[in-house]
């Protein structure tokens, strides 16, 4: 009963702040909106036991995306984030079919191959059985992306350093 | 939910909110106190018993302080975001209130078989994450100020957390690595009996980093750039009064608490000391002496190094601590190979070897970080 509860006001949460996140003008408001949902469905993991999954959702997120949005935003001109410009809202039609594609597409089958309740099987998540999986089978995957993501830190700190310009001889004083 | 749950929470949760925030209204007292030694003064002296003329070295300071805190006006400025400007304050203190249940306190009261979050699989983890909330709100209280010195203290409040957040894990996986858990419970209790991870040469330099990287996490000095007062009065909580500021400052010293706490767990074996086969509960009480020793450390260095500049934090996390936390993760790899030989000749050999690498390597980032300034020239005056 607890859960079935959770699972309602969790859901409710993370529906909010999509919708908010889609309709706020100003900008702030909006990623913060989303920042919310992203929370509702680090719970929605948390109920189903994937304590690993929901620490990552908070960790990559709404730690990593949310604070990279903010900076994004902080470096464009609405800073202030009132923004009177009238959105366009003409290919709204659009996006409500492609909304309708994705669900029929990629969500509804798999929804429909799901177990019934009383019939699945109960499997023990634990950090423990990932880790073993990540160390066993999927240690390449893993040290590739290590590779990558190193790579990439590495990238960011000599792009962030920049060119080095040739001193010039005899610069005027 | 069932009562006897809720009261199990109760009975977990209360005492861990009543004891930081006792523990916080004395580490205000004890800050000013020892900060106003290293300067020549006084410190609090006069608040003690009311209506007495008793001081009692000016204990009553931090009770004094909340009432005024609690009576004074509430001032939002005109322009600001009415709404973040009053969820700012709150969303500081909640990630630092919420990690403080993942530090392996193993109260003697709590029931032996309650949930405890610290007994979760991925508590670090979580600790990482909800700790990574408060650059949020510390942005969120700079933009909804709506002051140019709030957005600043802000943008530099979320500029350096993001920087040392990434030397802050990478020095806490060495110890993870070593103990293959990210259980706090089960980290804690791999060092019991002295072998404690901060006695080796990569726990040290582990450690080192770890705290640095606290120290501007919690924007402590001298990392306390988001809140310079001689630069952008107050930073991100320019605008704030009252018990919004209050708020604040609560959030800003549990957070010290909490990762003092998890430098406690990783390095200094939680709650390990002598006396404990005696007297179990002692564990509580070597655990809040270690976070309060770390405590003293942060008071000292405050009352001590002056502020760094914006240039020289950037340049210190991501040219300094990030290289040698990452080469620091390959000696760990190393000695817990070599560990596994369970060879005392080994052993030494490697603690030789990584001390040296270590040394070399901090020194070699030292050497190339110099800046390139020749002495300056002087044409006019001699």
């Amino acid at each position: 009963m607890n859960e079935v509860v959770a699972f309602w006001i969790l859901s409710a949460v993370a529906v909010l702040g999509a919708l908010v996140a889609v309709r706020k003008r100003n900008l702030i408001h909006g990623v913060f909106a989303l920042l919310v949902f992203f929370a509702g469905l680090s719970g929605l993991f948390l109920l189903l036991l994937a304590e690993f999954i929901a620490a990552v959702q908070v960790l990559v997120y709404i730690g990593a995306v949310g604070v990279l949005l903010l900076f994004a935003i902080m470096l464009t001109e609405r800073v202030a984030g009132d923004d009177d410009r009238r959105m366009t809202s003409r290919g709204w039609s659009w996006g409500l079919v492609m909304a309708a594609a994705v669900f029929v597409v990629l969500l509804l089958p798999p929804i429909l191959q799901l177990p019934s309740p009383e019939a699945a099987q109960p499997i023990k998540p634990s950090v423990e059985e990932l880790g073993h999986k990540l160390m066993n089978p999927y240690v390449v995957t893993l040290e590739v992306l290590a590779l990558l993501l190193t790579a990439a830190l590495i990238g960011a700190v000599t792009a962030a350093q920049g060119v080095r310009m040739p001193k010039e001889e005899n610069s005027p004083e | 939910m069932s009562l006897e749950l809720l009261i199990d929470i109760l009975i977990a949760t209360v005492p861990l909110m009543l004891i930081f925030a006792t523990l916080f209204a004395f580490t205000t007292w004890l800050e000013r106190k020892v900060l106003a030694r290293i300067q020549n003064r006084r410190g609090p002296n006069k608040v003690g018993i009311p209506c007495t003329r008793i001081s009692l070295f000016g204990l009553g300071q931090p009770a004094a302080d909340g009432i005024k805190m609690l009576f004074k006006e509430d001032i939002v400025p005109r322009g600001a975001d009415r709404l973040f400007h009053l969820l700012a304050p709150i969303l500081a203190l909640i990630p630092a209130m919420l990690v403080l249940c993942f530090l392996p306190l193993d109260f003697p009261w709590v029931n032996e078989d309650s949930v405890k979050a610290f007994l979760l699989d991925g508590a670090v983890i979580f600790f990482f994450a909800i700790t990574g909330l408060n650059t949020l709100a510390v942005f969120m209280a700079g933009w909804a100020s709506r002051n140019k010195y709030s957005l600043l203290g802000g943008m530099r409040a979320v500029a350096q957390m993001v920087s040392y957040e990434i030397p802050l894990v990478l020095s806490a996986v060495i110890v993870v690595m070593m103990v293959g858990s990210l259980n706090a419970a089960e980290i804690a209790g791999e060092q019991t009996g002295g072998h404690w991870f901060v006695f080796s040469p990569w726990g040290f330099a582990a450690f080192v980093i770890f705290f640095i990287a606290a120290l501007a996490e919690t924007n402590r000095s001298p990392f306390d750039l988001p809140e310079a007062e001689s630069e952008i009065i107050a930073g991100y909580f320019t605008e704030y009064s009252g018990f919004k500021f209050a708020l604040f400052f609560l959030g800003e010293y549990i957070a010290m608490f909490a990762i003092s706490g998890l430098a406690v767990t990783l390095f200094f074996g939680g709650g390990d000391g002598p006396g404990l086969a005696a007297a179990p509960w002692l564990s509580v009480v070597w655990f809040l002496t270690k976070i309060f020793a770390l405590i003293a450390v942060m008071i000292w260095l405050r009352g001590t190094l002056p502020r760094l500049r914006v240039d020289q934090l950037m340049g210190f996390a991501w040219k300094f601590m990030l290289p040698l936390s990452i080469l620091n993760i390959l000696v760990a790899g190393f000695a817990w190979h070599a560990e596994q030989l369970d060879n005392t000749f080994i052993t030494v050999i490697t603690w030789v070897i990584s001390l040296a690498v270590l040394y070399g390597a901090a020194s070699g980032l030292n050497q190339l970080n110099r800046p390139n300034v020749r002495p300056r020239e002087y044409k006019y005056a001699e």
